[in-house]
């Protein structure tokens, strides 16, 4: 399954606990992108996915603009 | 981050349109002419101050310093508070540790030079760096402060950066910042009255443990103590 969430616009917490929750309704191998514009998200959503031991890369998609891609595991 | 990078992980949907090569190497050009153009305009700045105040230049070159270092680095303070609770991560709590312990020890070397080692000539209005009273009022704002930060989405360095950077929200967040900065500037007073919130005395270390020797291994003691608690807390978050 695959699910995207829009998370344009919303500042550093946001995207990290809106990922958070959605990743725990997904099953293992279920993959989710999180669209991000915010720079401080843009570390601390990756950072926090790879510690937790899921699959993880980043996707530009323009300028300060960024798909996470999230594998659970 | 200027090249767009090609993803393993497999997806089913529909990519989000990436912005076309050539669209984002026009994007790039005016990036660079604007950068060339500020770069003229902070130098005019600089020149400008230094008009003013004897230390102008020096105060706006390093402005920029540090903006350039928090925007490349992408530290924020509020997730150094932050993040413990959220994440489990601590690696800005501890940065932020070292830039107290850091600056501490500075701030110690400039008024150990001004006032000698012992602290008769001791003089808390000419001490360098902000010895200001403690108190309720701490608390309270510091308590204000953080739920605004969050809200906001940075604290007031991460805010301007993120202007900056373009973040629109955070132009909102500017306008009460500053709303809030003024009505902070007239409320001052009123609390400065009362006894129960602002205790107006300072309390600086050194005067407190009797001398720099005391100060310095309490002071430094707790941030170390500090850093090792950040240290376990992410280890045992991370389980």
């Amino acid at each position: 399954m695959e699910k995207i969430l829009d998370c344009l616009g919303e500042a550093c917490p946001i995207p990290l606990v809106k990922a958070q929750k959605a990743l725990e309704e997904m099953a293992t191998g279920d993959i989710l992108i999180v669209g991000i514009d915010h720079s401080c998200a843009m570390k601390n959503l990756p950072d926090w996915a790879r510690e937790a031991g899921h699959n993880v890369e980043i996707d530009e998609i323009g300028e300060g603009e960024w798909d996470v891609v999230i594998e659970k595991s | 981050m200027s090249e767009t990078t090609q993803t393993k992980i497999k997806r089913t949907g529909r990519r989000r349109e990436a912005v076309k090569p050539e669209e984002r190497k026009k994007k790039q050009l005016i990036q660079r002419i604007i950068g060339v153009i500020a770069v003229i305009l902070v130098i005019f700045m600089a020149i400008f101050a230094q008009g003013i105040n004897q230390k102008g230049a020096f105060i706006v070159l390093i402005g920029v310093g540090f903006g350039y270092v928090l925007q490349r680095s992408r530290f924020c303070l509020t997730a150094a508070i932050r993040d413990p609770f959220l994440t489990g991560g601590t690696e800005l709590t501890k940065a932020l540790i070292i830039l107290l312990a850091v600056s501490s020890f500075l701030y110690m070397g400039i008024n150990m030079a001004k006032f000698g080692l012992g602290l008769e000539t001791l003089n808390l209005k000419l001490a360098a760096g902000y010895i200001k009273p403690v108190g309720l009022h701490t608390a309270i704002g510091a308590f204000l402060f953080g739920i605004g930060a969050v809200i906001a989405g940075g604290c007031a360095s991460g805010t301007l950066m993120r202007i900056g950077e373009g973040f629109t929200q955070q132009w909102i967040a500017i306008i009460f910042f500053v709303t809030g900065t003024i009505i902070g500037k007239f409320l001052m007073p009123i609390v400065k009255k009362s006894s129960v919130l602002y205790t107006g005395k300072a309390i600086f270390l050194p005067s407190l443990f009797g001398g720099w020797l005391g100060a310095v291994i309490v002071h430094f003691g707790l941030l170390f103590a500090l850093y090792i608690a950040a240290d376990k807390w992410s280890r045992r978050k991370q389980k």
